[in-house]
């Protein structure tokens, strides 16, 4: 089915949930309310025309320092100190955080994009993850990475890092710890010797090969 | 009986060895296993030899390329990409410039997608042949990984030679190829490589392996992975194949010049037991084996001449503003790379969906009732690869 009478189906679906339509975009996509998003999944998968019953991918995004001109400055990559302490900066995120939903469908081989934005300060969308079982892992890893919380996903632990790791690596603003459980997170490794040796160097080799010289 | 609240589909009311007591117990199958194929933790609930709940821990490999892609530059991110599947790093590559080259619009030369084709094809049959060597492995076949990975070797000779790295190439790049094919005896050697394969190793490894009593025991209505619970899961490659699913994005989401090209999509048949069990996904394997091979041969034979890259190699890409999703056939299923791009030399954000992360999920559901032992031919079959699970 074409792209544009998936999005007519939908919106007559939904309403004003249905918030906008980018058909020129290199890949349509329709803007969903948030609110209303598991929602239109539902109807997305169940209904016989449309029968998107898989979940391509569900990917949580940072929007914040987006433009379009390609002169937006994000914080998102920051580099440490001499001292080796993270670098700071006075600008602060406030842009929004956003989810898109790749769909595809076996049956009628064709796909479809959705995207829902939500403010920084919310950061909550509802969960897909009875809709498409897929989603449970993927949304574990956008709360873990992006920091969006999914409401109503029945396991919400995060995905790749410690679950004490503090932050979320894929926002903008994320700055990465200097120390983590007594090891040194330097950017820069080897620019400084973590591990200064109390005893001066011989250059024999230890259990761990040479010992580093000491620092200049 | 069994007591706790945590456990599945109601296993827990069953009375299944009456009068006798038993409790369960938490057990660690990894991060250091030699059943889980890298660095995978597996915490299981097991009741004797019945596992009631599987649930696997990740991260363990997991270095945030997904940030990395933020800070350098659309080429310099090729080298990543080799480092999810470090088994199948061609089509690695091949996933991510198709992406790229999706919102770039550009034009690539036939001769580069020949090239990429049969680059990709190559790592695929490399990657396929751990696969089969590995699961042998993982049902206690020793000799099966020797023969595997000696024709394994001479692929990675092969693209050496094409690229210079053994086994991680950086050989792709966007609106193109980095090098040319390096001799002239080259596309003889890979005919000669494929031919063997295909009329004399194929036919050893289901002698040694897929036609064995004891491996058919093993692994025949074994871990079966229904077509309703494969499509849900979202699995892909050999996985959903496996399932009887007749579905390939080379056939059925075309990329690269895969249209051009006249092969089979192996699908499970049940023919040793339940469509979906793990013979069938080692089976989808050994018979894409053939299907790459022949492949090959026709992007071989009509290798067109010309130029081999539409952008000069030492040529920084700016990448217009917008976004895409594209999504290709990777040795272990769809892989997908979802592109922002605000215009500039680097990405955005740059999402990555693996296929050895959607498969492996299918794990929570259906490991549940195994037992502990086809719950490692259940993942073996699966042909993970924790590189791309944890980015």
């Amino acid at each position: 089915m074409e792209q544009n009478a998936i999005y007519e189906l939908l919106a007559g679906h939904l309403g004003e949930g249905a918030l906008a339509w980018h058909e020129d975009a290199v890949e349509p996509w329709a803007e969903i309310a948030p609110e209303r998003i598991a929602d239109a999944c539902l109807f997305l998968r169940d209904d016989e025309r449309l029968d998107f019953n898989q979940l391509m991918c569900l990917s949580g995004i940072d929007w914040d320092g987006y433009d379009e001109n390609g002169k937006g400055k994000s914080v998102a990559i920051l580099g440490y100190t001499d001292e080796g302490q993270p670098e700071t900066t006075d600008r602060t995120a406030d842009g929004d955080l956003g989810v898109a939903y790749h769909l595809y469908s076996h049956a009628q081989r064709h796909k479809f994009t959705l995207r829902v934005r939500v403010a920084r300060e919310v950061a909550e969308v509802p969960t897909v993850s009875h809709v498409w079982p897929t989603a449970a892992w993927h949304e574990r890893e956008a709360w873990d990475l992006v920091g969006i919380r999914f409401a109503g996903h029945p396991d919400l632990r995060r995905m790749l890092l410690d679950e004490a790791w503090e932050g979320h690596p894929l926002r903008k603003d994320y700055v990465m710890p200097a120390m983590w459980e007594g090891v040194p997170m330097e950017g820069r490794p080897l620019a400084k010797n973590p591990f200064p040796a109390t005893e001066p160097a011989t250059g024999d080799d230890g259990p761990g090969g040479p010992t580093p010289p000491a620092e200049a | 009986m069994a007591t706790g609240k945590i456990m599945n589909n109601g296993w827990a009311d069953q009375d299944h060895v009456p009068g006798i007591k038993s409790e369960l117990l938490e057990l660690n199958m990894g991060p250091q296993h030699p059943a889980t194929h890298g660095v995978l933790r597996l915490l299981l609930k097991t009741d004797g030899e019945i596992v009631y709940q599987v649930t696997p821990v990740l991260g363990y490999l997991h270095r945030c390329a997904e940030k990395i892609a933020e800070g350098v530059n659309y080429k310099q991110w090729v080298v990543y990409t080799d480092r999810f599947d470090y088994l199948a790093p061609m089509c690695c590559n091949h996933a991510y410039v198709t992406a790229v080259e999706k919102l770039m619009d550009v034009e690539v030369p036939e001769r580069a997608e020949h090239l990429r084709v049969v680059t990709a094809e190559l790592s695929r049959i490399a990657s396929h042949l751990i696969a089969l060597a590995t699961f042998g492995l993982d049902m206690g076949a020793w000799t099966p990984l020797l023969y595997c990975f000696r024709e394994r070797e001479e692929i990675l000779n092969l693209l050496e030679r094409m690229a210079g790295g053994r086994m991680l190439y950086n050989y792709m790049i966007p609106g193109g190829v980095r090098y040319d094919v390096p001799d002239d005896s080259w596309v003889g050697d890979v005919l000669d490589f494929i031919t063997m394969l295909e009329r004399k190793k194929l036919k050893d490894y289901n002698d040694l392996l897929s036609y064995n009593k004891i491996f058919i025991e093993r692994t025949a209505d074994v871990g079966v992975i229904d077509e309703a619970t494969a499509k849900a899961y979202a699995c892909t490659g050999p996985v959903l194949r496996g399932s009887g699913v007749k579905f390939d994005c080379r056939r059925d989401d075309p990329y690269s010049v895969y249209h051009k090209f006249d092969f089979e999509i192996p699908v499970g048949t049940g023919e040793m037991g339940t469509v979906g069990d793990c013979w069938d996904r080692y089976m989808v394997r050994v018979r894409e084996i053939e299907q790459s091979c022949r492949i090959i041969r026709q992007a071989l034979d009509t290798l067109p001449d010309g130029s081999y890259q539409a952008i000069p190699l030492n040529k920084i890409v700016k990448v217009p503003a917008g976004a895409a999703y594209s999504r290709t056939e990777s040795a272990k299923g769809e892989i997908g790379h979802y592109i922002i791009s605000d215009g500039g030399q680097t990405a955005f954000r740059n999402k990555v969906r693996s296929p050895s992360f959607c498969n492996l999920q299918v794990v929570e559901k259906v490991g549940v009732g195994q037992m502990v032992s086809d719950l490692v031919a259940l993942v073996g079959s699966l042909d993970i690869v924790l590189g791309e699970i944890d980015r």
